[in-house]
């Protein structure tokens, strides 16, 4: 590998970047230091700064970061949620969402507001753009362009769990080590990455940039010992937009009024009239046979034995779901690019044969390849070798998110990337690691099932891996994590604090406002008009219980009332949403505060399962052995683990009094979670 | 497991199940005192605390009289879980019990304790002291495996096929639900799958609307302990069988292998109800036709609540000192290899040793075996016995007896009527989350799939738990799902 000189970014935005850019130069020592400019890291760097600590960003291409390697969209159902919970917790990617997108729309609107998914296609340029200017205007945050060689690494603190502590890192060609309390690797596919194309393979991450990280490579699996797996994902071909024949497809609009990912703005910078369509097409019986032809051309997909459950590729689609047809998107990559991205139709086969089957899909008869689709063959860190706070349960001060952890996707990196850079500044700044559980949120749910159950296919997230999916929404993300992201995480701005503070209190005196407009249901008939209403007629009804009622408007009641309830107008949709789901949420909340506590009550990270005096078979001991549960909610929902286990862990770890700070500190947040932000569970003061 | 504040209310029959004089059934939390009021016919105040009360016990629904009894109120927190709790001393025949359990079952907010539910309550609210405490997973481990050998004796019958069924279609019926809800924007999920599980939930609940009401099924339940005599081929099983039931039941024979499936029979043991299975003899057969019946003899070792262990005296090794270690090693080729939560103490409580053919050992070899076994511990019981000449028989029922009454005293050993009252209430509560599905079905499929994710968690209360990544494997494997 080459060596780079080091090099700090002087490119576009060379007016952004502070006047302490000389003394940098000569600095050797930063609280954080960030490996990787992508989903990840971008988010753990602005979040390390954010929190107060000293961060520098390390990558191997300045003009990379916030490339978007894969598809030109951003959120969906299940992903979308955690575009909000980011942006709750004052992350990048929702605003960059909105300053980017060139198509806005809600998937599932039909089907119920928790499960809405906000999606936009990006355009490219802006994007990078957004969030390079974003890096270079935060403050504290440094961004230098290199190759890291190596971890340092020296012995543990003693008062703290673990058997190394990371001490910074040293690049390629620098000959003083550069030190940090905390490093964070988000090094996606670049861990021992292949690319995959027909018969030929070569080292690295993503076409166009240099293979890297055999060194930290060594020190994570040699030094440190951990255990990695190998994963696999693709990429389709770029096609020239002129060449293909839009007019065999379907046009797929966007909404007419764009929605922004960011609880911040008000609208998108791209105006609605200005929107891009999408398109949509199916495969053909000839796409089938072009698979089938190439199969043993492609190695890719031979060596596809263990492959996940779903399809990655259009030819592990045609092969496990023969003589379908099989949707494809052509998107757009931008609003002056002349690419299109066939979203559905990853493939490793030989370039040629990628030209002969996008030509047997209608629309791309004489579609011409830019850039040919290809594969990436990389290592994963098995996460449930990590901690809650995503800290490699072995090594002090090492934090691991995005694919590195096993993943895929822009919005699972970008939440790990938060969590991870919000919990290496805390460490540099002497604070206590925290957790985020899964009754509160989507990233609670994604690292408690990395950490809690490792993963065996690329993990990407769907609604239907959160138990509390009608709490969990996109809509009330803001009340969920920004009161709590400010007063206790510290990665939260004052002017996002306030502002969910006003809407918090708006949405509470609003609810109060219904609950004290009560009308028997002939009143109500009479004051809304001709709506269906089951009790009879002498039931009493306050204006929340009526906007449960799927024909009743905020609008409607606010017309009924003018003087109590139009101060509201502006949260109108948010009370519909959550006069409807509350009565579910209240009923869930006890499930939801028994998970709560077993999260909290956190097992100590160097028990001896094997040799524990408790009565627990050699079986659970084992598996207890092997995982290493962080919690007892997470021991709860071990494969193979029984409730009488589960009592013995208990009444162990309560008689020895072996929890660590880390746990009290944690019972006390998950205490005074209860009591803020949880907008649906009952905290709103209910006047009768 | 750990929640502190149970806002449900719990009931179980805390006394034995087979012949007993009087059968106790305990009830905690909040809805104690209504339970009382409804079922004990008390319309004004409480009795005072802690004090016997001679009343008529009715359902609360039908009003129908269940059967007299006492009845007691004990305020919470001077209570054994120190919630409000309730006791009924009843009359112990098996269809009063299960009126009265099924009775409770019907009240709203009310349902039948889980596994160490009344002792974790206790332990929660910190009325149990340290020794009890440690004891602690180890009681709600017994009663898991009472409860884990109850269920898989009717999870193997008619009623055990039926519920997996039912909960595999809901399995399903989830499974697509979530695929359309995650998937369907991006991926080609057609739109009939919805209308597919509307008709599929709406079948469902039919069938256990049906099946509730159909009072018979409940019925097939086997009642009694269950005693399974296991061992070598030729260990004199079959006759041991014939000993005890005094009538050749099955055939016996120097050929080994005779016996291939399970023969069993109804006995009375000392006032108790036994149901004596007779095993084919575990050894590597060729047949398949004995394979089979290796195979169901071992499944129903499993099942079992008392083994009884034949060997044949003369392969014992004549030093007596040899002796125990080599029980040791044959009880660990006969018995199943102990289930992940089942401590090898546990499995030593459920066995007796039956060293059969005594008659062909010297007297003096026998009496210094006997004296060794005396010494060893880790164990189970061993006596000698002769099926021929019948010498030890005696001493032989004397210690069968005394460990099936224990059985039947234990309220562990798995009452069939609670594990009915409990899958009643489960099942219930399975149409009820159903019938949401169907409120909500146009409205807010979010709110419709929570009602079918809560009848599958009401559901595998009964079958097993089912976690998203069943659903998801399902889902994967139905649909063509991309990146």
């Amino acid at each position: 590998m080459l060596a780079q000189k080091l090099h700090l970014l002087r490119h576009n935005f060379l007016s952004f970047v502070s006047s302490r850019t000389g003394s940098d130069l000569t600095r050797r020592q930063y609280d954080v230091i960030v490996v990787g400019g992508g989903h990840a890291g971008t988010e753990a760097a602005a979040a390390a700064a954010r929190l107060g600590a000293e961060t520098l960003l390390i990558t191997q291409k300045i003009t990379t970061i916030g490339a978007l390697s894969c598809n030109p969209s951003l959120g969906g159902v299940g992903k979308g949620q955690l575009v909000r919970e980011v942006d709750a917790l004052d992350g990048l990617c929702g605003r960059a969402g909105d300053w980017a997108g060139v198509h806005f729309s809600i998937l599932n609107r039909s089907k119920g507001p928790a499960v809405w998914g906000p999606r936009a296609q990006l355009d490219r340029e802006r994007y990078r753009q957004f969030i390079q200017s974003e890096l270079l205007s935060t403050p504290r945050l440094t961004v230098l362009e290199g190759s890291v060689d190596e971890l340092l690494v020296s012995q543990p603190n003693p008062e703290e769990p673990g058997h190394h502590r990371v001490t910074g890192i040293r690049l390629v060609d620098g000959s003083h080590p550069i030190l940090s309390s905390s490093v964070v690797l988000t090094t996606g596919t670049f861990l021992s990455g292949s690319l995959f194309m027909g018969q030929t393979t070569s080292p690295g991450g993503r076409i166009g940039d240099v293979p890297s990280c055999a060194g930290l490579s060594y020190t994570l699996k040699e030094t440190l010992g951990l255990r990695v797996g190998r994963l696999r994902t693709g990429t389709p071909p770029r096609i020239v937009k002129e060449s293909v024949d839009l007019s065999l497809a379907q046009l797929q609009a966007p909404d007419k009024q764009p929605t922004p990912f960011s609880f911040l703005n008000t609208h998108t910078r791209c105006k609605p009239e200005e929107q891009l369509p999408c398109y949509l097409t199916h495969t053909t019986p000839g796409v089938e046979t072009v698979v089938r032809e190439s199969v043993h051309l492609n190695c890719h997909i031979q060596q596809d034995t263990k492959g996940p459950r779903y399809c990655p590729s259009i030819e592990s689609r045609v092969l496990r779901f023969p003589g379908r047809r099989h949707q494809v998107w052509l998107e757009p990559e931008g609003l002056t690019s002349d690419l299109l991205y066939p979203q559905g139709l990853s493939m490793t086969m030989p370039p040629d044969l990628q030209l002969r089957l996008l030509r047997e899909i209608p629309a791309l008869h004489r579609a011409e390849i830019r850039t040919p689709g290809y594969g990436v063959q990389y290592d994963f860190v098995c996460p449930t070798q990590l901690t809650p706070s995503l800290q490699v349960k072995s090594t002090q001060g090492l934090f691991l998110a995005g694919q590195i952890n096993g993943t895929t996707g822009y919005e699972e990196a970008a939440a790990q990337g938060l969590w991870a850079g919000v919990n290496a500044g805390r460490t540099a700044l002497s604070l206590p690691p925290m957790a985020l559980s899964r009754t509160q949120s989507y990233i609670g749910v994604l690292i408690d099932d990395l950490v809690g159950r490792g993963v065996t296919e690329p993990y990407r997230m769907f609604t239907s891996r959160a138990e509390f999916r009608t709490y969990l929404r996109p809509d009330n993300a803001d009340l969920r994590l920004t009161p709590r992201g400010f007063e206790e995480v510290g990665c939260v701005t004052l002017r996002r604090y306030e502002k969910a503070v006003s809407v918090r209190d708006g949405l509470q005196e609003a609810l109060m406002a219904l609950q004290s407009v009560a009308l028997s249901s002939t009143r109500w008939r009479e004051k809304l008009g001709n709506i269906s209403l089951s009790e009879n007629k002498s039931t009493t009804l306050n204006g929340l219980d009526l906007l449960q009622y799927k024909d009743v408007s905020f609008e409607m009641l606010a017309s009924a009332f003018p003087e109590c309830l139009s101060p509201y107008f502006e949260y109108s949709q948010r009370l519909k949403i959550e006069a409807v789901y509350r009565p579910h949420c209240e009923k869930q909340s006890r499930e939801m505060e028994r998970i709560r506590r077993e999260e909290s009550l956190s097992l100590p990270s160097d028990m001896d399962y094997l040799s524990l005096p408790v009565s627990l078979s050699q079986e659970v001991r084992e598996i207890l052995d092997r995982v290493r549960p962080n919690t007892l909610g997470a021991a709860t929902r071990l494969p193979g683990m029984t409730p009488a286990g589960i009592v013995q862990l208990l009444n162990y770890v309560l008689r020895t009094g072996q929890r660590n700070r880390h746990t009290e500190h944690r019972n006390q947040s998950s205490q005074k979670e209860g009591g803020k932000g949880q907008l649906c569970a009952s905290n709103i003061p209910i006047s009768q | 497991m750990i929640a502190v504040c149970d806002a449900e209310t719990i009931f179980a029959l805390s006394s034995g199940h087979g012949r007993c004089g009087v059968a106790v059934v305990r009830v905690s939390g909040p809805a104690s005192s209504m339970v009382l009021r409804n079922m004990a016919g008390l319309t004004q105040a409480l009795p005072s605390p802690r004090t016997a009360l001679l009343r008529r016990i009715t359902d609360p629904q039908s009003k129908e009289l269940l059967d007299r009894g006492l009845v007691l109120w004990f305020q919470g927190p001077h209570s054994f879980t120190g919630e409000d709790s309730a006791e009924f001393h009843i009359h112990g025949g098996p269809a009063v019990i299960t009126a009265v359990l099924q009775a409770l079952g019907s009240l709203e907010g009310v349902r039948p304790a889980e596994a160490g539910e009344f002792t974790r309550r206790a332990f929660h609210a910190g009325k149990l002291g340290l020794t009890e405490v440690e004891g602690l997973g180890d009681l709600i481990h017994a009663e898991t495996e009472a409860q884990r050998r109850q269920a898989l004796r009717q999870m193997d019958g008619e009623l055990g096929r039926l519920y997996q069924d039912w909960g595999y279609r809901l399995k399903r019926c989830l499974a697509h639900v979530e695929a359309f809800i995650d998937f369907s924007e991006d991926e080609l999920i057609e739109d009939g799958v919805l209308n597919q599980v509307d008709s599929s939930v709406r079948q469902l609940e039919a069938e256990i609307e049906r099946h509730l009401k159909d009072e018979r099924r409940g019925e097939r339940l086997r009642s009694g302990v269950q005693v399974v005599i296991a061992g070598a081929t030729n260990a004199g099983k079959s006759s041991l069988l014939n000993t005890l039931c005094q009538r050749p039941a099955a055939i016996v024979s120097p050929i080994a292998g005779t016996t291939r499936d399970i023969v069993e029979t109804s006995l009375d043991i000392g006032g108790f109800p036994v149901l004596l299975s007779d095993t084919a003899g575990l050894r590597d057969s060729s047949d398949s036709v004995e394979r089979e019946g290796v195979r169901r003899a071992r499944q129903r070792v499993e099942q079992a609540d008392l083994t009884l262990v034949v060997v044949d005296s003369t392969q014992l090794p004549p030093d007596p000192q040899l002796v125990p270690a080599f029980l040791q090693e044959h009880l660990s080729t006969v018995l199943p290899s102990p289930s992940p939560e089942a401590g090898m103490e546990a499995a030593s409580d459920r066995v007796l040793l039956v060293l059969n053919k005594s008659d062909l050992v010297p007297e003096e070899q026998r009496e210094r075996t006997e004296g060794e076994l005396r010494e060893s511990t880790g164990l189970p019981p061993a006596c000698f016995l002769s099926c021929y000449t019948s010498t030890g028989l005696e001493d032989f029922l004397t210690v069968l007896q005394s460990r099936v009454k224990t059985l039947c005293g234990d309220p562990l050993s798995g009452a069939p009527s609670l594990t009915q009252a409990r899958h009643r209430a489960h099942l219930q509560q399975s149409v009820q989350a159903l019938i949401q599905y169907h409120q909500y079905r146009d409205q807010d499929l979010a709110l419709a799939a929570e009602g079918v994710r809560l009848a599958l968690t009401h559901l595998g209360r009964i079958t097993g738990r089912v976690g998203a990544e069943e659903i998801l494997d399902i889902i994967f494997r139905d649909f063509c799902i991309g990146k």
